[in-house]
Parts: structure tokens; sequence; C-alpha cells
């Protein structure tokens, strides 16, 4: 394409990054802003973060959905490798369906989600629980892991699995010592997937977590209902800064956005077939 | 030999898939069986509880009810606008990832556009009710450029920024999968060939790039569709959306059959144009494979 063509498409560029950023930019500003209700004049003080680590709910619901977050990533961690694992011995028509299936959790808006595992629960007697937030929450994050190492299982070589059988390796140290280094990457990047998206995932907790249970999500919702919080600034300052550190990291360690998001394509071509 | 065997004999592997297997009929198949269940029951239930019986009430009230068609015909209009704002955004933003600049940047560039979705959307709204609120960032600047209108939060409008704001990474992901795949080759053919840049566009970058489009319009149609957290938080009072009417079956009215039958709807609408965006998907795909 001509020149100026191209010019004016990278003008567009710098403008939808200026549109992205501006607000997380100015957030960052803001959480060091003095007066009230973010307005001005500007006063340069850190109070906000003073608040937060004091007198705050914050950091205490932040605790609770890492913790949280992680217990429900390690779990589809493992049944996620595990699925995937077991669907290369299907037949390829039969692992399609199945994999059809499991993307409806992801296609299907989580308010819907939400609410049909809400009925089940209070159907089956769980009602708003742990129990049932774990499960809703499980249910919702593993198809990211196994979409992605189901993309490792195809571009992966298997030769090598079927010599260290026929070398008379046992299975499972067939599967820990040659499988698992070979999926090892979608494997982490499907934790790191559902990792974020269980911390983050609002709808489910805000339906299915028990009464007065308030994880950093549903915490923020009712803190923005009521109104301006300034110590909120201060958290999404951190959160910022922290996502940013941790993709910095990421894309040190070799992956690229691609990698991370093997989902998306993969997704799309599933959905193109 | 190996292989013969596997596709003949019933083999240990497969029961590896069994625990997700029991999880998707239990978390996903399940649920939504109950959504019908609850849809068609006389009132509230739960365990323990005898079955209250059978009922169409909430079928011909929600027949009845205008707000309730109002609303999901303004929450598929608010998504289509989103998506169409997504896509004037991201498409060229897409192409200058992909084809301006150099190919040492690109990931760099993919990885500072897919940042905020890895951020919480919760925190994604608040900076962007922080900087339009009244009084705020953007506020002020216009006031002081002697630009005095009034803040458009809580607003439909802001309902449609925030969407935006959080969506436009989603569908430039899309795009830029599909606009890098075409081979920088036959754009310079056609060139050659004596077509200009509206040409080459119309010809063969946009037929090829469709797949990536639709597959965008997918992740941002839908749940823009159902959502509800947006136009509670920034919509205001006029902002309500068919998910905002479902969200309030259960936490203000604790009426289940009928926020039901409604999600069950949702459901079956948004289904449809699923199955619509993937069959264009399907013959997109065919004809770019027949073409080039």
């Amino acid at each position: 394409m001509s020149k100026g063509f191209n010019r004016v498409m990278l003008a567009c560029l710098v403008l939808v990054l200026a549109f992205m950023y501006i607000p997380v930019v100015a957030i960052i500003g803001m959480s060091f802003n003095g007066t009230a209700y973010g307005m001005f004049p500007y006063v340069f003080t850190t109070r906000w973060y003073r608040v937060l680590f004091t007198t705050s709910n914050l950091p205490a619901a932040c605790w609770l959905s890492l913790r949280f977050s992680l217990s429900v990533a390690v779990t589809a961690l493992v049944l996620g490798t595990l699925t995937s694992f077991g669907l290369q011995y299907w037949s390829p028509k039969w692992a399609k369906r199945f994999n059809f299936l499991m993307q409806l959790p992801i296609i299907i808006p989580w308010l819907v989600t939400s609410v049909s595992i809400l009925l089940l629960a209070t159907f089956v007697g769980f009602g708003r629980s742990y129990l049932t937030m774990f499960l809703g929450n499980l249910m919702v994050v593993l198809p990211y892991v196994v979409l992605l190492v189901n993309g490792r299982f195809q571009e992966m070589d298997r030769t090598p699995e079927a010599a260290a059988r026929l070398l008379g390796a046992s299975p499972a140290r067939v599967f820990f010592d040659v499988t698992l280094p070979g999926i090892a990457p979608g494997v982490m990047a499907g934790g790191i997937m559902a990792l974020i998206v269980c911390f983050n995932n609002f709808v489910l907790q805000y339906y299915l977590a028990p009464v007065g249970v308030n994880t950093l999500p549903v915490t923020v919702f009712t803190r923005i209902k009521s109104g301006y919080q300034a110590d909120l600034n201060a958290l999404s300052a951190i959160i910022i800064l922290i996502t940013i550190a941790l993709l910095v990291a990421i894309s040190c360690m070799g992956y690229s956005a691609g990698s991370l998001f093997g989902m998306s394509s993969s997704l799309k071509d599933q959905k193109g077939e | 030999m190996d292989k013969n065997k596997r596709k003949l004999d019933f083999c240990p592997g497969c029961l590896w898939t069994l625990p997700s297997a029991a999880m998707l009929l239990c978390l996903t198949i399940a649920p939504l069986v109950m959504l019908l269940l609850f849809s068609f029951m006389n009132r509230n239930m739960f365990a323990g509880q005898p079955w209250p019986g059978w009922t169409i009430n909430n079928l011909t009230r929600m027949m009845a009810a205008p707000v309730f068609w109002r609303l999901l015909g303004k929450s598929l209009l608010i998504a289509l606008l989103v998506t169409a704002i997504c896509i004037l955004l991201a498409y060229p933003a897409a192409w200058a990832i992909a084809k301006v600049v150099s190919p040492k940047r690109r990931s760099l560039l993919m990885m500072v556009v897919i940042m905020p979705f890895f951020i919480s959307q919760l925190l994604l709204i608040y900076a962007m009710i922080n900087l339009i609120q009244s009084g705020g960032l953007l506020m002020t600047m216009l006031s002081a450029l002697g630009l005095e209108t009034r803040s458009i939060l809580y607003t439909n409008g802001a309902t449609v920024l925030v969407l935006v704001y959080e969506f436009v990474p989603y569908m430039i992901l899309c795009l830029y999968s599909s606009l890098e795949a075409i081979s920088d080759n036959v754009i310079q053919a056609s060139h050659i060939l004596g077509a200009n840049w509206f040409k080459t566009f119309t010809n063969i970058v946009f037929p090829m790039s469709v797949p990536g489009l639709l597959s965008g319009i997918l992740l941002v149609f839908v749940p823009t569709a159902g959502t509800f957290m947006e136009p509670d938080l920034v919509g205001g009072s006029n902002g309500m959306m068919v998910g905002s009417m479902i969200n309030t079956q259960y936490k203000d009215n604790l009426n289940m059959g009928y926020g039901a039958i409604l999600s069950c709807v949702l459901l079956i609408v948004l289904c449809i144009i699923m199955a619509i965006v993937s069959y264009a998907t399907k013959q997109a795909q065919k004809r770019i494979g027949g073409d080039i």
C-alpha cells in the first residue's frame, strides 16, 4: 500500500493506543492526588496508599481472591492437561465434538452461566457456597487450559513418546519425562489464562459466592456503585503496575502475545470449521 | 499397526477425559436444563421442598411485557453499535501493527494492545468513570478550553464508550491474526497489475480478513449483548439493558422462574446470531480457499 496510506494507518494506531491508555495513566496519576473525588487542583500525596494498607478492606479481598483463583487455576491446570491428554486417544470426529462442548462455557454469556449454575445449586441444595463458587469458576476457566494444551499437542512431535514406550518406560514415566516437557508451554499459558480469568471474573463470583463473602471483583463493584473511592485508585495503580511487570516478565521468558492467546486463534479455527 | 489396534480396541487412555466430561455434564449441560425447568415452574423452589408444579405464567408474562422486548432490542442495538465502532477503530490499528510496523516491534506492540485484557474489567470501567466524570480530568480540560459541556457519565453513551474501551483489544487481536497472514506478495501483485489502494483493499485485503473479522464480531457482540455491569455502573437511570433486567430478577425481586425464562430467550437469540456468524465464516473461508 502507498506510503501516505500507511502513515494514516499508523496515526490511527497511535490514536487507538492513546484511547486505551489515557484512562489507565490517568488513574495512576489520580492515585497520588490529594483532592477528593478526583477533582482539581492536583495536590501530590501518598495518603491513599497509607489508607489502602491500614484501614481499607481491599487488601483482604485481594488476598481472598488471590488464594481462591490460585486454587481454581491449579485444579483447572491438572484437570485440563489430563483432559487434553486423554482426548488424543479419541477418534478425531468425537474429539472435535467434545471440543465444541468444551467451548460452551466460553461462548455462553457469563450472566446466563451464573444464573443457570445458581439455579442448579439451589435445586440440589448447595445454594450459594464456596463449593458452588469453586465449581462454577472451575468450569469457566477449564476450557482455556484444554484449548491451549490441545494446541500444543497438535504442534508436537509424538514419536519420542512412542520411542520411550518401545524402550520400556512405564506409562507414567513416559508422561512425566517425555509428554509433559513437550506440552509445558501450553500448560503454562493455560494456567496463566485460568488464573487471570478467574481472578477477574466478577459475574460468577457475584452470583455464586456465599452471602457475606466478598472477593475482590465483588468488593470493587459495590465500592464503585457507592461512589468515588480514593483507595481504589491506589489499588488500581498497584494492580496495573503488577500486570505490566508480569507481562514484561512473560515476554522476556519468550512468550509472545500470540502464544498466550493461542486460544483465540484455535477458537477461530474451530469455529471456522 | 499400533494405530489400527488403538482404533479397534477400547483404550484406557480415554479415561483421563472422564473427570471433565462429568464436569461438562453436571456444570454446563445440567444447568441449562435447569434453566428450562425453572422457566416453567410455579414458584421459586429450594432443595427439599415439594415439587411446586408446572405453569406457563412466566411465558405469558414475558410475552406481554413490552419492557423486555424493548430492552432486548436495545441491547442488540448497543451491541451492534459497539461492534461497529470496535471494527472502525481496530481495523487501521491492526493493519498498522501487521503491515506497517517493523516485524521486530510487532510482538511488543501486541503485548501493549492486549495488556488491558489482563486488568480486571471493573478496574477499566472505574478508570473510565474517573476520566469522564464531571469534575474529572477530561471535563476540567474541556472547560479550560472553553467548551462547557455536560459529562456523558450516566447516559447510554457512557455505556457504549466503556464497552468499546473494554472490547477493542479483542477485535484488534482477531483482525491482526488474519491481516498478518496476508502475504505482502499478493498486495504487491495487485499494485503491479495496476490496482489503486482502494481497489486493493476491497478486492484483496478485506475479503482475506473476513474470517478474523467475524471471529472478532463474535467475541465482541455476544458478551456485549448479555452484559449488565456496564449499564449498572455508568448507564444511569435510563441505561438498563436486558442483562440488567435479568440481574434484577435475582438480586432484587428473587423471581427465579421469570429470570430463567428471560435468560433462555436471551441465550436462544444469541445462539441464532452465533450460528449465522459462524455460517458466514465458513462461507468466507471457503471463498478465500477457492480464489487464492
